[in-house]
């Protein structure tokens, strides 16, 4: 099995609070923050390594494919995706800050048809933009089925047909899809036992984590020499024009800092009408 | 490697000789290894911060679960400085001290298993080792399918290396190997042991390295020691009775066992000098959210000056231990050879300044910092042995001065010997002669001399920089004065020689520090300003000590100490009481 996980880095989310806008407005600074792989990416990636290794005997039987659109300091984030166990990469060079989710949707379709994946797992959303919108456009563009927000996911060994389960707000929901198919992930979906492939033996368990697993040093070294195909929006026939204009950004106003505590709901109630006048 | 051989910094310095070009630049990472490096540290916080808890519950157990051994082998944590091309990560002196200042931040325990085996463990098979050797046995090393063991130390022979007792007979093809190892670090997890032992009986240190594995009939191990710190880490006793180690195991030359053990211990002073550092920073991290976050009085203690002088002092000392193992990283991966002084420079300032940020930060962090629900006291017990181990501070201490004024020896030699013929050599005699004169009338009157001075240095620095050639000019001093009065005799002379060293140690330290700021400054940094006050710290600091030391060569109660000591010796106790 082939899958396709586009994968984008974030100013580090921990650091939120030292992301600058420019003086004119024109644009939010990242300058002097350090990148972070996109978490809602690093579960897809995690997923997708799953699905793809036999997890008791530490061995992989299908392909995983990241792939990024930024420019050459984006390489870093890819070598991440290696090093926790991608097989290759793939580059296409653009302004990651410009981009809008349409352009982002139709690069990646592009790439898709290239690839011919049995399956894209991506982020939901990223967690700069937070649009959550490029899977639904790509699985569009693509006119492949789309799964949204899957808390498990379990293949046969061909993996041909995915089963998966979304927690939705009335209760959990069963579907059944065959591939290829667009699917983001929850964060549930780093359960021990949330995914299985027919492959690793079903009583395998992962030890729990937050994120997707670690690199090891062995894995580092490893994806230093794993391919990173470079390559263009040109180069892959894409003319998608913004659809999106953005005209000025402005940081939130610094919040008080003032703690109150109140001794009631009904004070709670006056105060939020009175004083911060939110009711 | 270099091309043209450079001096040892230290060497020069108590000649009076300042070698800039061994300073500057400071060294740096390449552009790759940083990124690289950055992946590493960072893989290895996820993969040790999720031990934090289990870590504080090892060491009372006293032993890490083979579990996580082999999690730290599957994470390639072995394989650190083996060649890339033979499986390893093939990192630097500069990569590896780095990567185990993150081990070190996390647990100390784990610093010193993956430490042993790559800094003291395996490295003679780096340094010495045949291809064939190599071929045999680097893939195993790097999986950590073979753990590393170093076996120096015995019942008898502890500082005095040269005076082991295990032996090595030949007998055909092979060596037949006997003795005893002590307080061996790895030994119960290890199945590679670089082995000491005595192959000519009639000469001191007459004693050659080998490699010898548990395959061999004949080589088994003690209990697992119960110690202050570094408990989950294993130390054993490790015997070898009868043990044929076939010729070809054999490291480095017959007899040359003394100086493979030396080069390998000077070789490895980086990773234990990362280490430190590595300590150092987590417990600066503690102790200042412990000083923000802890009221008494109605206000953070972090307000009170006595707190901030202990975490200025804190990070000076941590600036400072971190340029200096960097800078010797940095001469060892640029190919220096003499750089031994430097090396157990680094050693002895680095370990003693975790001590004091140790004990200073669980002073800061109060009652909490004695109980075992934090993990300061654990980080003080595990440091304790840094300025034991891998040669004690003390002998260091003594290594560092009489390394270091060897060649103020030889020059005083050949003068000697000068003189003595000057009427059989009247050229060259008087040529050294005025040449040994001039020298002194400049290192007393401060004449600028080339190669006595910092021409490289930006201007912010001036001031640093004119104390410390005035430093070094009383350092030559007092060598050649010291060296004139004792002769040979100043092998015996330990007080005398302690001061000198401690002088070194500060002026070389002071060194590491000023060239790193230098390089900040001249780089524009950020921060520079902040690393400029560090360095004002550190040099105001150092030399008020170095004053201190100078004018107790001449003027001193060594004598009257010794006497009081005598009289302890003498009655085996302390002999007064108030009742």
């Amino acid at each position: 099995m082939k899958i396709l996980v586009p994968i984008k880095r974030v100013a580090d989310p921990d650091n939120a609070n030292k992301v600058k806008v420019a003086p004119d407005g024109s644009s939010v600074t990242s300058e002097g923050l350090e990148w972070k792989l996109n978490p809602f990416d690093e579960w897809s990636l995690e997923a997708a390594l799953r699905l793809t290794e036999n997890a008791a005997e530490k061995s992989r039987v299908g392909e995983v494919v990241v792939v990024t659109i930024g420019p050459k300091d984006a390489t870093q984030t890819i070598r991440q995706g290696l090093a926790m166990g991608a097989e290759r990469a793939i580059r296409v060079e653009g302004d990651d800050a410009q981009l809008d989710a349409w352009q982002v949707a139709s690069v990646l379709a592009a790439v898709a048809k290239k690839e011919q994946p049995d399956l894209i797992i991506m982020g939901k959303q990223v967690v700069d933009g937070d649009s959550n919108v490029v899977p639904q456009y790509l699985a569009e563009l693509l006119g492949w089925p789309a799964l949204n927000y899957a808390q498990s996911l379990t293949t046969d060994a061909e993996g041909k047909t995915v089963k998966a389960q979304r927690e939705l707000d009335t209760g959990v929901e069963t579907l059944e899809v065959d591939g290829p198919a667009v699917i983001t992930c929850a964060d549930r979906i780093l359960h021990p036992q949330a995914v299985k492939n027919g492959v690793t033996p079903d009583d395998f368990t992962y030890p729990a984590i937050e994120g997707g697993r670690y690199a090891t040093l062995k894995g580092i070294m490893k994806a230093k020499r794993k391919p990173i195909d470079e390559t263009t929006v040109g180069d892959l026939g894409v003319e998608a024009a913004a659809t999106v204009q953005y005209t000025a950004f402005e940081l939130p106003p610094a919040r008080s800092g003032n703690t109150t505590f109140v001794e009631s709901v009904e004070e709670l109630v006056e105060k939020l009408h009175a004083d911060a006048k939110v009711l | 490697m270099t091309e043209e051989k450079m001096p040892s910094f230290m060497r020069s310095l108590c000649m009076g000789r300042i070698e800039q070009d061994v300073l500057l630049p400071f060294p740096t990472m390449r552009d790759g290894d940083k990124e690289m490096l950055q992946g590493v540290a960072e893989a290895l916080s996820s993969m040790l911060g999720a031990h934090e808890e289990d870590f504080r519950r090892w060491d009372r157990e006293g032993e890490f679960p083979s579990e996580y051994i082999d999690e730290l082998k599957e994470f390639g944590a072995f394989g650190l400085i083996i060649p890339e091309d033979e499986g390893g990560l093939g990192f630097g002196s500069m990569a590896y001290s780095r990567a185990l200042q993150e081990v070190a931040k996390y647990d100390a325990s784990t610093a010193v298993t993956i430490g042993a085996h790559s800094s003291i463990g395996m490295r003679g098979l780096k340094l010495f080792g045949t291809d064939e050797q190599k071929k045999r046995y680097y893939p195993k090393l790097s999986t950590g399918e073979m753990i590393a063991a170093f076996c120096l130390t015995e019942p008898g022979a502890g500082s005095d290396a040269a005076s082991i007792a295990t032996v090595a007979k030949r007998d055909g093809d092979d060596w037949v190997l006997n003795g005893n190892k002590l307080w061996i670090t790895n030994g119960g997890i290890a199945s590679f042991f670089t082995v000491f032992a005595k192959t000519d009986a009639s000469k001191r240190g007459g004693m050659t390295a080998f490699i010898v594995t548990t395959e061999m009939e004949g080589v088994s191990v003690g209990p697992h020691e119960d110690k202050m710190g570094l408990r989950a880490s294993s130390t054993t006793t490790v015997n070898f009775d009868e043990v044929r180690v076939p010729a070809d195991h054999m490291l480095g030359e017959e007899g040359q066992g003394f100086k493979v053990a030396m080069k390998i211990l000077n070789s490895g002073r980086t990773g234990l000098g990362g280490g430190s550092v590595g300590a150092m920073k987590k417990i600066i991290e503690m102790a200042t959210a412990q000083a923000s976050e802890r009221k008494q009085f109605g206000q953070a203690i972090k307000d009170f000056g006595l707190i901030q002088q202990k975490i200025g002092q804190m990070v000076v000392d941590c600036y400072a231990a971190e340029s200096v193992v960097t800078l010797v990283a940095g001469l060892v991966d640029a190919g220096h050879e003499d750089y031994a002084v430097e090396a157990a420079i680094s050693k002895v300032f680095a370990t003693e300044a975790l001590w004091r940020t140790a004990d200073e930060g669980l002073q800061v962090a109060g009652g909490n910092g004695y109980m075992c629900e934090f993990p300061y006291e654990r980080m003080l017990r595990d440091c304790r042995i840094n300025r034991i181990f891998e040669g004690t501070n003390d002998i260091l201490r003594l290594f560092i001065a009489l390394t270091g004024m060897n060649g103020v020896a030889s020059e005083l030699k050949e003068l000697a010997s000068l003189r003595k013929s000057i009427f059989s050599h009247p050229i060259k005699g008087f040529g050294v002669l005025s040449d040994y004169a001039t020298k002194q009338a400049q290192l007393r009157t401060g004449i600028r001399a080339e190669g006595t001075h910092f021409t490289r240095l930006v201007p912010e620095l001036a001031a640093y920089a004119d104390s410390f050639e005035d430093a070094t000019r009383e350092l030559a001093t007092a060598t050649d004065r010291v060296l004139r009065k004792h002769g040979k005799g100043i092998i015996g002379k330990q007080f005398a020689t302690r001061r000198l060293a401690e002088i070194m140690i500060d002026l070389f330290v002071w060194a590491a520090v000023m060239a790193r700021v230098n390089d900040a400054i001249a780089a524009g940094a950020d921060d520079a300003e902040q690393q400029r006050e560090i360095l004002h710290v550190f040099a105001g600091a150092a030399t008020k000590r170095i004053r201190h030391q100078l004018r107790r060569i001449d003027d001193n109660d060594d004598e009257t100490l010794k006497s009081v000591a005598a009289h302890a010796f003498e009655l085996g106790r302390f002999a007064w009481d108030t009742i």
